[in-house]
């Protein structure tokens, strides 16, 4: 079987107004076989056209995990929302949130227009069968944490993001381009938090090395395990279009030398670039501390699903009352 | 004090309990721009629905005016026997005139060649 | 800026002092305390809303703070006024000592204060403060979103028969006795009518302020808040909820004084 990716797009784009799998008459094989080119060609779905099971399925799975991780990545930050040490910083880091519940609004709206309510959504959350990014299970130790999650973490997401702009699912690439163009603003503030206090104490320059010691581990595992494109469903699908190593390598030849620029060190030994092979080296992640942590055993998963959940619980008269019946005259 | 609500107040619009449905909203970046879709909330009824819409699309002062349309009250036309109808139609477009070798033909009579434009 | 505030006489620029820390204070307060929904509200959209309005508070603060210090100029910035004090050096209104606690009682008592901020602005547009006078006409065009919000959500609850009523009229309850702390009488406050810096006392203010929400309160059935009864510890005596929120927000600036963060 030829790669599907080299095959010309069966329709040009301004033919896009009639899609020949929407139609209900062919059978499905056919209508599979006409998406799947369509999209592997670079065509584009939205929520009302048809869409095999696996693709509707891959679409709101990917989706899903972003939403959660953009409502679960919440809480690491929001414990440090009260402590802010000035107004601007206060304000930033508070529009620096409410952007993320922004972003699982934005998310959530796209998934449910996929088919899955926002209730069913929370409940999978909560209950742990649907997972949220591994970053989000760490604790938040320090205010540098906050510098060096907004800076870093928002970077590696945003290099994960950036490539999902031309995703096939059109409603969800256009979110995209809404959700990286607000997170640009969030990785200023990040820099700017750090280089602050690097040009600080002593005390304060301590704890942001600190702070990237611990978080650099994560880091590196947020990508995901390197994995065989070729076997990739959702890569195969058109719904993102990098690789996991790829958008490693990326996020390291962008952050490593603007991390070195500040005086800071790496906790890696065999982090370094090799010239010869176009690449970064590096110690391998722990994957096995990845597996533990998306399966809601990091240190501070459960603790924040019951947060969660507790706030959801505390609050459900409220939405019982955004969907009654009023008094009438 | 009582639990019940006053009887003669009067219900704001949209307390007929509908629910939470998606509004459509169209936001306008700059003056002079069209009114282009931006995306959507979950609200109860218009009063709340501009109100989110204003959070989410223009909490930045990146819109300088919003739309908000019940998605339900949204008409959507995609018939492809009527948007794309299967005979010709190209004397409707600038692409049906084709005239290269025409206007080849008529240089080579007159013995002109292709005008050059004119500056200024 | 600082030659009109040097213009003032002593007792006047006492009496503006006290008014831009109560001012201040206040919008501190709450919107510290507003922000606690980010992250944790009934729903995405009334989060993204109510962590605006809250932001929107803290703006004000930030402006207002940077008002006083050039009236005060003793050389701190606004930071240093809103952070460096005990909890016993803080001017705001006791209706803001409570805590958050439910939605219901976030919105009634966002209604109670919203309403008397509204009526404290109108009496600052003709003032001859002239710095603070355009500073609360750009709060009061901000502010006319916050009370289109909280007004909806006042209606809804009171107008949802069982739970959303009786929790609303409880936080109005729990705030009575406090509500009307925010335009009580301030210390020096004739000064400033005098010198046409504010155009009412603070008992005139209190009776617009009850004309303003009398209707509404009248139609929904909700019960008026009463007299104030301790005038002069309007601003004073905070309570410990005021106390472990002043904690947590002055801990990290604590651990390096002067230190640029």
């Amino acid at each position: 079987m030829t790669d599907p990716i080299a095959l010309d797009p069966v329709l040009g784009p301004h033919e896009r107004g009639w899609l020949p799998f929407n139609d209900d008459g062919i059978p499905h094989d056919e209508r599979y076989e006409l998406f799947e080119r369509h999209v592997t060609g670079g065509g584009k779905v939205e929520s009302t056209d048809w869409m095999p099971d696996e693709y509707r399925t891959g679409v709101l799975r990917f989706v899903e995990m972003h939403a959660n991780s953009e409502l679960m990545g919440v809480l690491p930050e929001r414990e440090w929302l009260m402590r802010a040490p000035t107004l601007r910083r206060k304000l930033a880091l508070t529009a620096k949130v409410q952007d993320e519940v922004g972003h699982a609004q934005l998310l959530y709206r796209v998934a449910e227009d996929l088919g899955k309510p926002r209730e069913a959504m929370m409940e999978d959350l909560l209950a742990g069968r649907t997972k949220f990014h591994n970053v989000f299970h760490y604790p938040t130790k320090t205010w540098a944490d906050i510098g060096i999650i907004a800076w870093l973490v928002d970077a590696a997401a945003i290099v994960a993001q950036q490539a999902l702009r031309d995703s096939s699912y059109a409603p969800y690439a256009r979110t995209m381009r809404k959700i990286c163009w607000e997170e640009s603003v969030h990785i200023m503030h990040g820099r700017d938090v750090v280089v602050t206090m690097m040009n600080g104490t002593d005390e304060q320059r301590a704890m942001v090395q600190e702070a990237l010691d611990r978080w650099w581990g994560p880091l590196m595992q947020m990508h995901g395990p390197r994995s065989d494109r070729s076997k990739d469903r959702d890569i195969h699908w058109r719904i993102k279009a990098k690789s996991s190593e790829e958008l490693r390598q990326e996020f390291l030849s962008i952050y490593v030398p603007r991390i070195l620029e500040l005086g800071l060190t790496l906790p890696d030994p065999k982090l370094r670039y090799d010239d010869e092979a176009g690449l970064w080296t590096y110690s391998e992640p722990d994957w096995q501390e990845l597996r533990t942590v998306v399966t809601n055993h990091g240190p501070k998963s459960q603790e924040r699903l019951d947060f969660r959940q507790h706030h959801w619980d505390d609050t459900q008269w409220v939405r019982d009352t955004i969907l009654a019946a009023r008094a009438s005259a | 004090m009582t639990d019940t609500p006053p009887a003669d107040r009067t219900p704001a619009a949209g307390a007929a309990g509908r629910g939470l449905e998606p509004w459509e909203v169209f936001r306008q970046e700059k003056d002079g721009d069209p009114m282009r879709h931006g995306g959507s909330v979950l609200a109860p009824d218009a009063e709340l629905a501009v109100h989110y819409a204003r959070e989410l699309f223009g909490r930045r002062q990146e819109s300088v005016r919003l739309w908000v349309v019940r998605r339900a009250d949204v008409h959507d036309l995609s018939d492809p026997d009527l948007l794309s109808p299967p005979l010709d139609r190209s004397f409707k477009k600038p692409g049906g005139y084709v005239m290269r070798d025409k206007l080849a033909a008529a240089r080579a009579r007159s013995g002109q060649a292709k005008p050059k434009a004119r500056q200024g | 800026m600082t030659a009109l505030a040097g213009e003032l006489v002593p007792a006047t620029r006492n009496g503006l002092s006290l008014l831009l820390l109560a001012m201040a204070d206040d919008e501190f307060v709450i919107g510290f305390s507003d922000s606690e929904w980010t992250g944790i509200a009934p729903m995405l959209e009334e989060d993204v809303a109510m962590s605006s309005i809250a932001q929107d508070e803290l703006g004000h603060a930030q402006a207002l703070y940077g008002l006083l210090a050039e009236v005060v100029a003793d050389g701190r910035d606004a930071d240093a006024i809103a952070y460096d004090r005990p909890p016993e050096g803080y001017y705001h209104a006791r209706l803001l000592d409570h805590p958050r606690g439910d939605w219901a009682h976030t919105i009634a008592r966002r209604y109670l204060y919203d309403t008397a901020d509204s009526v404290r602005l109108e009496a600052l547009t003709g003032s001859a403060h002239e710095p603070l006078r355009d500073l609360a006409a750009k709060i009061r065009r901000e502010e006319r979103y916050h009370e289109m919000h909280v007004g909806a959500w006042l209606e809804r609850l009171a107008t949802t028969p069982g739970e959303p009523r009786r929790r609303l009229l409880a936080a109005l309850g729990r705030l009575a006795a406090d509500a009307a702390t925010v335009l009580a009488p301030l210390p020096g406050e004739l000064s400033l009518v005098m010198a046409g810096i504010v155009d009412a006392p603070g008992d005139d203010l209190d009776a617009r302020w009850r004309s303003k929400i009398g209707p509404t309160f009248e139609r929904l059935d909700l019960p008026m808040p009463p007299a104030l009864s301790d005038a002069a510890g309007a601003r004073t005596g905070h309570s410990d909820a005021f106390r472990s929120l002043h904690a947590e927000l002055t801990s990290v600036r604590r651990l390096e004084p002067g230190a640029t963060w």
